[in-house]
């Protein structure tokens, strides 16, 4: 199955959101079945990043690379990195993967290598 | 809006406390009826973040209430992220402001050492957006960390600059017998010799250890009264005087410019304009240092300091006790510690001490104006207080 990460397109005003807005932050409109789904680029560039340490307990490992990522679209999303040497500036490929695993959950996002 | 005073203060030592949250919240209310004189009380206030997840304690204010025997005044729990202190601060403001009560306890409490650090680290966390950052395992020094690099690159902060924070706040920590830590740390310790790297690891890069709140455990209270309350005491006269609220997007990434935190701003502008002050005007100042880099981001935000020259400000020793704009003295949340629930009253109570002169050693001199910032969220949810000593 093929799995995507979606932005809410306001069909009012042009205005792209993500995450989900129940109301447009463009133009306000109060009816959210005014949005369309569109899936969201997965090209971008890395804005900034971060190897966090203290992860919480079901992270099987010693550190985890995240990133907030500018899509060629313009949205900014965090996403995890599969980058060992991370630059500010560098063009990045996203794919959705399982970010994080809990007892009956598998949670999936976007995670990010080098282009 | 009627006049609003602040008639008694209460805190319990932070750190590790083996006794149950509603205590925690109840000890510092007794103690600021103890100081005011006043126990006739409309209304309770209990700010927390994390009963229900972390203490099994829901609808912590009834408990409360009825620990202190104030049944029964009204009493509700304030969940508002780490910003739940001031909020709860705000509900209080209004109560009094608005004539519905005289007297209003606002209480602070956390129990966040029951769980283990990477428990309590998981648990604020959940303050995050659940699709957009939950589910990546970001924590809040992964926040942190991310603003920081951007910090760095654009306006020249280095780690030493966060580290002057860091040694700063922790050895104010040292003046005040109720703060979390209680040892003195040195640049060399934490930065420059060949044992800093262990000293100081990495939590998310390029935050440190040192750059860090601990988790902590406390409580704290400030009771709010009408003027014709406060005419009647023998307590010095501090005013509440300027309430300042903000919010911003919940998820981090989505911000217009990432260095910038406009909630700080929009709360502070709000707090100095209804307080009739300007930021040069405060005196004596505690702001949301639950990582280094944000006291440095604050402080320009809230006018302290022009955008990019906090750092700058911190070099020439004008944030230090006896600088010109004093902040943290009390050790801040890096050393006084972070009970989330608590700290935006902790911060109050710290100030109203500075502001009646009973601050003792980490006394600033003439202290007349007084300001706090706590900070929900990573800046969504942002409170900023002005307070004013009277006569």
């Amino acid at each position: 199955m093929e799995r995507n990460i979606y932005g809410y397109h306001c069909r009012e005003c042009d205005t792209l959101h993500y995450p989900f807005r129940m109301r447009c932050k463009g133009c306000g409109q109060n009816d959210f079945f005014e949005f369309d789904s569109v899936a969201l680029p997965t090209h971008g560039r890395l804005l900034t990043f971060t190897f966090v340490h203290n992860l919480p307990a079901e992270y099987e490992v010693a550190r985890l690379g995240l990133g907030v990522v500018e899509l060629d679209n313009g949205i900014r999303m965090l996403g995890q990195l599969d980058i060992a040497d991370p630059v500010m500036g560098m063009e990045v490929e996203g794919r959705v993967g399982v970010v994080r695993r809990e007892t009956y959950d598998d949670f999936h996002g976007m995670v990010f290598t080098a282009a | 809006m009627r006049d609003v005073f602040v008639a008694g203060i209460g805190i319990t030592s932070f750190g590790r406390l083996e006794y149950p949250l509603a205590e925690i919240a109840a000890y510092p209310a007794m103690m600021a009826m103890q100081d005011s004189g006043v126990s006739s009380v409309d209304q309770v206030y209990v700010a927390n973040m994390g009963g229900a997840r972390l203490n099994h304690q829901t609808a912590l204010a009834s408990a409360v209430v009825d620990t202190l025997s104030l049944t029964p005044a009204g009493a509700a729990t304030i969940e508002n992220g780490p910003a739940s202190g001031a909020a709860a601060i705000k509900e209080g403001f209004l109560a009094v402001a608005s004539g519905m009560h005289d007297v209003v306890l606002v209480t602070g409490a956390e129990r966040m050492r029951e769980v283990n650090a990477l428990d309590a680290t998981d648990f604020v966390a959940t303050l995050t957006h659940p699709i957009a950052e939950y589910i990546y395992g970001v924590t809040l020094p992964a926040h942190a960390a991310m603003f920081t690099r951007l910090y760095m690159d654009k306006y020249g902060v280095t780690e030493r600059h966060l580290a002057m924070v860091g040694v700063k706040n922790q050895n104010n920590a040292m003046r005040n017998e109720f703060a979390h830590l209680q040892q003195p740390i040195t640049i060399d310790g934490v930065l420059d010799s060949p044992e800093a790297f262990t000293n100081n690891p990495f939590v998310a890069e390029p935050l440190r250890f040192f750059d860090c709140c601990p988790v902590s455990d406390g409580g704290a209270c400030i009771m709010l009264v009408s003027a014709d309350v406060m005419k009647g005491l023998d307590r010095p006269a501090v005013r509440l005087a300027g309430v300042g609220q903000a919010t911003d997007s919940h998820t981090v990434a989505e911000r217009e410019d990432p260095t910038e935190l406009p909630a700080v701003r929009l709360a502070a502008a709000q707090s100095f304009g209804m307080a009739g002050v300007e930021p040069q005007d405060v005196d004596v100042a505690e702001l949301h240092d639950a990582f280094t880099i944000l006291e440095i981001a604050e402080s320009e935000e809230v006018g302290f300091f022009a955008k990019g020259e906090g750092h700058l400000a911190l070099e020439k020793g004008e944030t230090e006790l006896g600088g010109v704009m004093p902040i943290n003295v009390s050790g801040g949340l890096k050393g006084r510690g972070h009970p989330v629930g608590a700290t935006g009253i902790a911060q109050a109570y710290e100030i109203v001490h500075q502001l009646r002169g009973e601050a003792g050693d980490r006394q600033v001199a003439d202290a007349r104006i007084g300001f706090t910032c706590n900070f929900g969220g990573f800046g969504n949810n942002v409170l900023a207080l002005t307070f004013v000593r009277e006569g």
